[in-house]
């Protein structure tokens, strides 16, 4: 046996000098440089042409593979279109356009660099700003010069595509929350330094205190200072808190907010009632650290956009044929009846009939099925499938929103949500039960601290407050969301993003994990390698010479991976369904299905056993061997199995055929199910989880949606973030995949962390209170107990959280 | 008037300025992204040779 498609070792050596991908095959030299693909070459020509080769010398994976992109060259047309380009821009002036397009490829120090020298590539461009952790570009231009579809067409040249979405929300909404967030934390900062400031001098006035008339204008000037912090940035919680109590539920909002009014209304009364300094310094350092911890919370959430529904899987256009010309139309406006025009690579976008004599369909995404279906005229052609070597004409049969890929995603998401809401809901319980418990405790302690003075009314009310004051869980309130915030946030940086925080909480509990195959376990694309007898050069060069006439997605693959040699042929006649016949360099070649090259040859042909013929070819009337469909299974996967199966069950779950079980045999044993069609995976992760496991699913495609949202955890993979899959919980970049089992464990280290903080905090809430029932709760002790705990739990989350990731970073290094 | 209460008074004022400015800072979007800009700062400005003619490639729509 041997492969037709190892290239000389000079070139395998190398990695595209674009992409840094290692060259497999058919590599594409220019300038004495080694590309991995065309396309990776043109956009090195465009960078050349332009001066900008300096992106290659910031990072050595810069570019943007271009081998996986298909990009229609009309793509784009569609933002001609006024109406849909009013919903793209975020402004619009004669001459001034604002753009925000999400470039889901963006993902380093080069990509800010070249993006933002765009204006050097497309003339009429003002200026790009790059925001590298939400995936986005800022491009203001002059409409006048240039347009939409020439900015989005020349950001796909250089693999930059920008994911088109016609987004319903006002646009601005989430980054004003933000904004708010932080003129809050200002706020409340200014006030915290300035009342400190000013209750030092009494705290170190020494026995004889200071002049009268400083302690009279310092009260006074806190109490201005607290009033904006107690109106404006305190609101969240109070808002919280009576939303909670409307629905007649006691959260961990309600004492927080009860502390906050207490802890205000017991200082304003001490200083009017001149019995006391009060705690203002310390109620706006509260404030002021509840405000961190909500900054840490919404950092996490505005990482990387999840909301994705079926659309984004689409093109945001198709092209129609009517009365002989083909206009091109957004696919809402695809009626029923309208002949479609879809070219390789290009996705069907609803259910239509096909009108082409033959088309070859991949449904991978869909079905998980990796080798593509070869359909005749008047199959139907279901919505989501590829088309694949030549383009086809199609009928649509249904409206994009009726067909079964939308009612697939739609149900799988709403699964999830109901899923989530329930899982939520568990979590609300657990946390509204803590809350209701520790409100008691304290009011409870609270009461008790104030009978036992009980004929000494202003003693009594003094401790009654005291305690309701140090027991306001501020620091328990920030342990989950900081250490869980920080956490996302590093994660972030290693190609894991999570959809929110309480994710990796449910990680940790996994002890299940089920793969899907194509996409996640091995690439997206299939490769073939042949098994036969050796071939001569010549007749390597013949059989992709003859291949590289056929329209057939098979032959298109075995013909490209000789794409740099001259293709030489003569007579080549093709028959549908069959295979191929042709001479080239004196050789007749025939490739074809068996039954097809059984009756070419003379000879026996001798099968392989056990994987499954893609194509068989016969040189000169002569069987010389097949082309197996061959796995290209990502690096690192035996590893990563290997280290997964020591503390969990693992187990394979493929919508494909079985031809590839002899190669993953070895990893998973007998834990393998092949065929199985998206039901079957929903009921096989419900089988598992009624045995109490709990179930991680890890898949790429829709049909794996079902069985993720069904699943306790899902993990979507993907090698650009652009395609999604509905249902997922974590979003795994395909070169990270290799550190699920380092997650998993930091999963599990990040929970130890969190109870860590949490015991700290309780520790400080209990000596709090002890003190304040004792009387011994001054201004000077809360305003060193309440910072420092709360300084105490960020210091432990953050620290944790980071140290724990470098184990991550160093698995990466490993692999 | 204690001099004192004139100088807290004054120095109130002037942190109140720099609340403002960051007040203005956070509302024109200054702290929205706050990962990008300590990429950005790293790059070193490159002369753009005037010599060099960008070639214009005919590219567009493919």
């Amino acid at each position: 046996m041997r492969s037709i498609h190892q290239t000389p070792e000079s070139i395998t050596a190398h990695a595209c000098v674009h992409c840094g991908e290692p060259i497999a095959t058919g590599a594409v030299l220019a300038n004495n440089l080694a590309f991995c693909c065309a396309g990776c070459k043109t956009v090195y020509e465009i960078l050349a042409a332009h001066d900008l080769c300096e992106y290659y010398a910031r990072e050595t994976t810069a570019g943007v593979s271009m081998k996986r992109r298909n990009v229609r060259e009309d793509e784009f047309t569609i933002l001609d279109d006024p109406a849909v380009a009013r919903k793209i821009l975020t402004f619009a002036s004669s001459h001034l356009n604002r753009v925000i397009w999400p470039v889901p490829s963006v993902h380093c120090a080069s990509c800010v660099w070249l993006l933002e020298r765009f204006e050097r590539l497309e003339p009429g461009v003002l200026s790009s700003t790059v925001d590298i952790m939400r995936k986005t570009v800022m491009i203001d231009f002059d409409p006048r010069t240039t347009s939409l579809r020439r900015i989005a067409e020349r950001l796909a040249n250089i693999g930059y595509a920008p994911l088109l979405r016609l987004s319903e929300e006002e646009p601005g909404t989430k980054t004003s929350s933000v904004r708010g967030l932080y003129a809050r934390i200002g706020i409340a900062g200014f006030a915290a330094g300035n009342t400190m400031m000013m209750y030092i001098a009494e705290y170190f006035a020494g026995p004889h205190g200071i002049e009268h008339s400083l302690v009279t204008t310092f009260r006074a000037l806190s109490i201005a200072l607290s009033i904006p912090v107690l109106l404006y940035s305190a609101s969240p919680w109070f808002i919280a808190a009576r939303a909670a109590l409307r629905g007649r539920r006691i959260n961990l909002d309600v004492p927080v907010a009860l502390g906050i009014v207490v802890l205000f209304a017991r200082s304003v009364f001490d200083i009017v009632s001149s019995t006391g300094t009060g705690y203002l310094d310390s109620f706006n350092g509260l404030v002021f650290f509840l405000l961190i911890g909500r900054l840490f919370q919404q950092r996490a959430f505005d990482a990387l956009s999840f909301d994705r529904t079926y659309r984004s899987f689409f093109p945001l256009s198709v092209r129609i044929l009517k009365n002989g010309n083909s206009t091109v139309i957004p696919i809402e406006k695809i009626n029923i009846g309208d002949a479609l025009s879809v070219r390789n690579g290009e996705v069907v976008p609803c259910d239509s009939a096909l009108e082409s004599e033959i088309g070859y369909v991949d449904y991978s995404f869909v079905t998980g099925e990796s080798a593509p279906v070869e359909c005749t005229r008047g199959e139907m052609v279901y919505a989501g499938g590829k088309a694949m070597g030549r383009a086809i004409t199609l009928i649509a049969s249904k409206k994009v929103s009726h067909s079964e890929l939308a009612a697939m995603w739609e149900a799988s998401s709403l699964l999830k949500d109901k899923e989530n809401g329930k899982r939520r809901s568990r979590y609300l319980q657990w946390s509204d039960l803590f809350g209701t418990w520790f409100t008691l405790a304290a009011v409870g302690v609270a009461l008790l601290g104030a009978a036992v003075w009980v004929p000494d009314w202003t003693k009594s009310f003094s401790i009654f407050t005291a305690v309701l004051i140090v027991a306001c869980p501020c620091a328990l309130t920030l342990a989950a969301p900081i250490t869980l915030g920080t956490a996302m946030g590093l994660l972030g940086r290693f190609g894991i993003y999570l959809k929110n925080m309480g994710v990796l909480l449910d990680l940790e509990r996994v002890d299940s994990i089920i793969f899907d195959k194509t996409g996640t376990l091995t690439m997206p694309d299939y490769r073939f390698s042949f098994t036969g007898r050796p071939l001569t050069q010549d007749e390597q060069i013949a059989i992709s010479s003859v291949a590289s006439q056929s329209s057939h997605p098979i032959s298109r693959a075995i013909a490209g991976s000789w794409s740099d040699r001259e293709n030489e042929f003569e007579e080549v006649k093709e028959t549908v369904g069959g295979g191929i016949v042709g001479r080239s360099m004196g050789h007749t070649v025939a490739i074809g299905s068996i039954e097809f090259i059984r009756e070419q040859c003379w000879n026996e042909m001798e099968l392989g056993r056990g994987r499954e013929i893609a194509a068989a070819v016969a040189i000169d009337g002569e069987y010389a061997g097949a082309y197996m469909m061959q796995p290209m299974v990502r690096p690192g996967i035996a590893a990563l199995i290997a280290a997964l199966r020591k503390t969990k069950s693992v187990a394979l779950l493929s919508g494909d055929t079985d031809r590839d079980r002899a190669t993953f045999e070895p990893l998973f044993g007998t834990a393998m199910r092949f065929n199985a069609r998206p039901e079957a995976k929903i009921g096989a992760m419900e089988q598992e989880q009624s045995r109490g496991h709990r179930v991680l699913m890890i898949g790429d495609g829709l049909n794996d949606a079902g069985a993720m949202s069904a699943a306790d955890v899902a993990i979507a993979v993907t090698d650009d973030t652009a395609t999604l899959v509905p249902a997922c919980d974590l979003i795994l970049r395909a070169d990270s995949l290799t550190k699920l089992p380092a997650l998993v464990s930091y999963a599990h280290r990040v929970k130890q962390l969190i109870a860590v903080s949490l015991t700290f905090s309780i520790l400080y809430n209990a000596l709090g209170v002890t003190l304040a029932i004792m009387g011994m709760l001054s201004p000077l002790v809360a305003a060193v107990l309440m910072p420092l705990s709360s300084l105490t739990v960020i210091a432990i989350s953050v620290a944790g959280a980071r140290h724990f990731a470098r184990s991550i970073a160093k698995e990466g290094r490993a692999t | 008037m204690n001099i004192v209460i004139l100088l807290v008074l004054s120095s109130v004022l002037a942190a109140a300025a720099f609340l403002i400015a960051f007040l203005w800072a956070a509302g024109s979007g200054q702290y929205d992204d706050v990962y990008t800009p300590a990429v950005r700062m790293l790059f070193d400005d490159t002369i753009i040779s005037t010599e060099k003619i960008p070639i214009e490639l005919n590219d567009h729509g493919t």
